[in-house]
Order: C-alpha cells, then sequence, then structure tokens
C-alpha cells in the first residue's frame, strides 16, 4: 500500500467541505493537508512534496483550474485532481488531470483518486 | 358643326316678288337664306335641313300660312320652330294667331317695315342658334357623363376585384360605422351573407368574449375620426376561431368629411400561435436555467453530507440501529445526487469528443435493460444497418438512449415488442447527412395532453418514480449535437404504439470544446 501513504493537499475555501474531504481521504489512508485558497495552496507546495493535489474550481481570487495550471508549471508530475459542482466544464479545467462532480460521492472519489495515483508517471 | 354658323331662314311666298324683298331686307342678317313657293315646297325645305324661322305669307293658294303652320307643328321634329306671319291684320287672323302662342310665334302686318320684319328675324335666329348651342352642350355633357359614369364601373370593378384579390377580408363602413360592404373573402371565410353581416351584423361573427371591448373600441375610435386597430377572433364557417388584425381607416372628401371608412382584417393566428410559443419555449428555458442552478446550489452542501454519511456509517461508535439509520440517510442522498447529476449531466466527462460507436452505445443500454426486458417478457428486435460511429461523448449519449429505452420498458409492464434501428439518414430540415436512432414499443403510448410536455423540465408521467428530467436532459444532449429527437404516439383500441427517433449529425459544424481549448492556449 505504497500509494496510501501519499501526500495530498486539499484545497476549498469553504471549512466544512474542506474539513469533510479531508476525513474521507486520510480514512482513505492518505496523508493530508489543507488550504483554504489557490495562493495558501502553491506556498505549500513549493515548500514541500505533494504528490496529488484535489481542488474546488469556483474560489474567491485564484481559480482552481488557474491553480492546476500554475502547479502543473512548476511540478509537472504531480496530479491535479479539479471538482466542482458547475454543470459546465470550465475554462482552462484541462490544466488538471482529471474533473469531478461533486455529485460523484466519496466512493468514486476515492477510486478515481487511487486510480491516478497509481498510474505510471507517479 | 359649329355654332356660330349661319342658321336656314325659310321664306314662304306665292309670289316671287315679294321673295326678292324679304330677301333684300334679311340679307345683313348673314344668315342662310331659301325661298319655297308655296306650302307644299316649305314642307320639303324643312324635312330635308334644319330650318330656324319660317317666314310665312298667311295667305297662299293651295295650302295657306295657317295650314302650314299646323302642319308644321305637328311634326315633332318642329314644335319649336320659329313662325313669324306676314299678314294684312284682319281680326280674324288676331284671333288665329292667340292660338300659337305658347309656341315661337310671331306676326307682322303689310307693309312690312323691313327694320322690324329684320329685328324680328334676327331675334328667332339667334334664339335657334342659343337653344342649339345649349343642345351641343348638352349633348357634350352627356357624353362627358356617360364617360364618367364608364369610368366610374371600370375604376369600382378594379376595387372590386384588387379587394378580392388581397389575402385580407376587407370592407366598407358608412361615417356611423355600419358596415355596407365586404369582400368575397369575407363571405369565403365566415360563410355569411351580406345581409347577416351588414350594419353592425358582424358581430354575430366576433367571439362573444370580445363583442364588448371591440364595439367600444370602433364607436371612441370613429366618433374621434381616428383611425382603429384592434385584434380579435373571428368565427369561420367550420365554426372554429381564428385571430385577425382589424384596421380600419376613414375615407375622407374634398371638404376633409368622413364618408366612409375602409377596413382590412388580417389572419395572424399563425403569428400569435409562433409568438406563444417562443414565450412558452422561453419559460421553459428559464425553467430549465433555474434548475441548474438550483441543482448546482444543492451540490456543495449534498457533497459535504455524503462525505459526513460516508463518515458515520462506518464509525466505530455507532450501533446496529444507529448505523441503520446512516446507511438510509445514505441510501437518500443517493437519490439526491441522482437529480442534481441528471439536471447537470450536461457536464462532459472529457474536453475532447472521441469517435463513439451508437451501435455499440445501444447494446451496452440494452445490456443493462437485459434483466427487465426478460422479466416484462418483452420481444427485443434490434436491427443495426451501421456500426454507427460519430465523434462525441459516450457517457451522455449512453444517458440519452438510456432514458429513451428505459421509458420504453417502463411502458410495457405486461409485454410487448421492442424494435432498435440504427441507420443512415438524412436531416429534412436542412438536408445534413447524420445517423437516426428509432425506438419504438407496444407500450401504453403516450396521451395527447402530455405530447406537449413531455420535453419540459420536471413533467413526469411515472408518479413518484420518476425525476421528469429524463427527457429534457436528453433533448438538451441531442440539440447539442446539432440533433433532434421526436416522437410518435398512436393510442388505437387494437394495440398502442410510440416512436422515438434521434438523428444525430455526422459531424457537428461548431465545436464549442475545440473554442475552449484554443482558448486556453491563447
Amino acid at each position: 500500500m505504497v500509494h496510501n501513504r501519499a501526500v495530498i493537499l486539499c484545497v476549498d475555501d469553504e471549512d466544512n467541505p474542506l474539513v469533510l474531504r479531508k476525513l474521507v481521504l486520510q480514512k482513505a489512508g492518505y496523508e493530508v493537508i489543507t488550504a483554504k485558497s489557490a495562493e495558501e495552496a502553491l506556498q505549500i507546495a513549493s515548500s514541500r512534496g505533494i504528490d496529488l493535489v484535489l481542488t474546488d474550481h469556483l474560489m474567491p481570487g485564484v481559480t482552481g483550474a488557474e491553480l492546476a495550471r500554475q502547479i502543473k508549471a512548476k511540478s509537472p508530475t504531480t496530479r491535479v485532481v479539479l471538482l466542482s459542482g458547475v454543470n459546465e466544464i470550465p475554462l482552462g479545467a484541462d490544466a488538471a488531470d482529471i474533473f469531478l462532480s461533486k455529485v460523484e460521492g466519496p466512493d468514486s472519489l476515492c477510486k478515481k483518486i487511487a486510480a491516478l495515483l497509481s498510474a505510471p508517471g507517479s | 358643326m359649329s355654332t356660330d354658323e349661319a342658321v336656314n331662314i325659310l321664306m314662304v311666298d306665292d309670289q316671287p316678288g315679294k321673295l326678292l324683298s324679304y330677301e333684300a331686307i334679311l340679307a345683313p342678317l348673314g344668315e342662310s337664306l331659301l325661298k319655297a313657293n308655296s306650302g307644299r315646297e316649305a314642307l320639303e325645305q324643312l324635312l330635308r335641313k334644319d330650318i330656324a324661322v319660317v317666314l310665312m305669307d298667311v295667305s297662299m293658294p293651295d295650302i295657306d300660312g295657317f295650314q302650314l303652320a299646323d302642319m308644321i307643328r305637328e311634326h315633332p321634329r318642329f314644335q319649336k320652330t320659329a313662325i313669324i306671319f306676314i299678314s294684312a291684320v284682319h281680326l280674324t287672323d288676331v284671333d288665329r294667331l292667340k292660338g300659337y302662342e305658347r309656341g315661337a310665334v310671331d306676326y307682322i302686318s303689310v307693309p312690312v317695315i323691313p327694320e322690324l320684319l329684320r329685328a324680328k328675324v334676327s331675334v328667332f335666329a339667334e334664339l335657334y342658334r342659343k337653344n342649339r348651342q345649349l343642345e351641343s352642350l348638352n349633348r357634350k355633357l352627356e357624353q362627358r357623363v356617360a364617360e364618367r359614369t364608364e369610368e366610374l364601373r371600370e375604376s369600382e370593378a378594379q376595387f372590386r376585384s384588387l379587394a378580392n384579390s388581397i389575402p385580407q377580408l376587407a370592407w366598407m363602413a358608412n361615417p356611423d360605422g355600419s358596415i355596407f360592404w365586404f369582400n368575397q373573402r369575407w363571405y369565403d371565410y365566415t360563410g355569411a351573407t351580406l345581409d347577416q353581416t351588414k350594419g353592425w351584423g358582424w358581430r354575430t361573427q366576433l367571439h362573444p368574449d370580445h363583442v364588448e371591448r371591440v364595439v367600444e373600441g370602433i364607436q371612441q375610435t370613429w366618433s374621434a375620426g381616428a383611425a382603429w386597430e384592434d385584434t380579435f377572433p373571428l368565427r369561420g364557417k367550420d365554426g372554429s376561431f381564428r385571430w385577425f388584425l382589424s384596421r380600419a381607416l376613414p375615407i375622407e372628401d374634398a371638404t376633409g368629411n368622413i364618408v366612409r371608412w375602409f377596413g382590412t382584417n388580417t389572419d395572424i393566428t399563425e403569428r400569435k400561435q409562433t409568438e406563444e410559443a417562443l414565450i412558452r419555449s422561453e419559460k421553459l428555458a428559464a425553467m430549465g436555467r433555474l434548475a441548474g442552478i438550483i441543482a448546482h446550489e444543492i451540490n456543495n452542501p449534498l457533497e459535504a453530507i455524503s462525505n459526513a454519511f460516508y463518515l458515520l456509517r462506518d464509525h466505530p461508535s455507532l450501533d446496529k440501529e444507529a448505523r441503520y439509520y446512516a446507511e438510509l440517510a445514505t441510501q437518500e442522498l443517493a437519490r439526491v445526487a441522482h437529480i442534481t447529476k441528471q439536471t447537470l449531466s450536461f457536464y462532459r466527462e472529457s474536453q475532447q469528443p472521441v469517435a463513439v460507436s451508437l451501435s455499440e452505445i445501444l447494446d451496452n443500454v440494452l445490456e443493462l435493460q437485459s434483466r427487465r426486458l426478460q422479466l416484462n417478457g418483452i420481444i427485443l428486435e434490434k436491427r443495426y444497418r451501421t456500426k454507427g460511429v460519430i465523434q462525441g461523448f459516450p457517457v451522455e449519449l449512453k444517458q440519452v438512449f438510456l432514458n429513451i429505452i428505459g421509458n420504453a420498458v417502463q411502458a410495457m409492464p405486461s409485454g410487448g415488442r421492442l424494435r432498435v434501428r440504427l441507420f443512415p439518414s438524412i436531416d429534412r430540415r436542412n438536408g445534413r447527412r447524420g445517423l437516426r436512432v428509432s425506438i419504438y414499443d407496444t407500450g401504453m403510448g403516450i396521451r395527447a395532453e402530455d405530447a406537449k410536455r413531455i420535453f419540459e423540465p420536471f413533467f413526469s408521467t411515472k408518479e413518484a418514480k420518476g425525476t421528469g428530467l429524463g427527457l429534457w436532459i436528453s433533448r438538451g444532449i441531442i440539440q447539442k449535437y446539432e440533433g433532434t429527437i421526436r416522437f410518435r404516439s398512436m393510442r388505437l383500441r387494437e394495440g398502442h404504439g410510440t416512436c422515438f427517433s434521434v438523428f444525430i449529425p455526422a459531424a457537428m459544424t461548431a465545436q464549442p470544446t475545440r473554442d475552449t481549448a484554443a482558448a486556453l492556449v491563447a
């Protein structure tokens, strides 16, 4: 279970969803760090190794899609999952590795993250 | 014939010497002087020529002057011919002369005074000339009147043929608003007669709900002399109503008085229907947007709650009962997620379309439904004439056919036939090539009153079981492919049938996803 010790950076401006998402991922065995904005996430990512960034798209200031672009620019091997409740794929979403709807649910979220982390190149 | 030319003066006397002297006296008048030696000769002249004045001696051998005058008067043409008798003044003659008083008759006694004779003849000649001028003028006037009458008849005929050729119903009304004329189209449309609809009788053709308003409007506007306009339904001869836009203009005479109203009624039923359809589709679009916004707002807390129950469900502190509650809550949350996912499933799982085989998608959907098909006793008939490969997004296409096939299966709870066909086709609207999928079932059919609404969001015939979003979403997806989704349903005594037909063009003209990608690169 090498991947279970992977480090995931969770980004969301809302507290409850952020905390619950962190707990779900921790339960799945990951090490989870949280950030409340894209700016904070970029600071953390520059100071330590991150395997995967799970970010909400709609946030005040820098959006999730823009965060994905900046993360990939600095560290192309870091996986980025863009999460959103919107019904259209946001502009620039293809900077992320995958785009996920929030209604997919925790099981699906964990499965997709696991698949992404075990894919070659990680 | 000029009216200024000389007139004929007939002089009658049996003595040639007298004729010569009259000729000498009258020559200065410049008229044309004719001579007759007897009454008989005089009559011949009268019949041959237009005579202005007859100058005659009373005493002549065969026919005397009075006899000749009587004969002249009997002839209708000469009743107004002026006669001047020349006679010695006998009492008897004067008495007889009185009998002619009403006509243009005069007499001159002998010896003849040349100036007097000349003056009298001149007066009668002038009178004759004036009469002739008047007659000629009358003839001209009559001619003009006849010509104008003909012109009017022609212009009236032209107006009528014009009024009958326009697509509108046309009419004319008196200044008081009572109609006295309709064009043929009015009679063709209403099936009514002039007697039934003239005056204010046309109100019987008007929809009862509109009579009061329309009549009041007409009376108010027309008493002010202003142009009038209104819309209302008129009954056709088949008893059904159609909407008309009615307009009337006052026709004024040279002094500005309104002499009549001219009006037209234009059929605006289709325009009205189009407008209503537009309002309806805008309303639907607004509903769709609202549904999307609400679902989106629900998604954020929904994710958090789902995660919370996910954590709670397996929490070690929970006893069996609490775990059961958490399980129930999780299941119900899945239903909420399903609804919002349906509404939001406009989202695509990837940004670039991929090659999708419609036959594979249909097989996939039918595989998912196979248990239901078997349980319900439905006979499946598949006919694919092509693999049906297009560029698209498999998940959403699968959703479209899952919705339609799922509905078909649910419409046949006690068995039936399901026919699924896939074949190359052409969009009748624009001739574009593409693929058509037709899904036919022998289920319960679609009621006519439901047919109009089945593509509306939140419309469902499945009571509590359906979200009412399936077909609405399916249509939204197919429209993104610039395709169409249509259906036909028949409910007959010997059996019902419903056929959904989905057309997807082989290639999209616009690919918004590419544009998004291009914008990102830029």
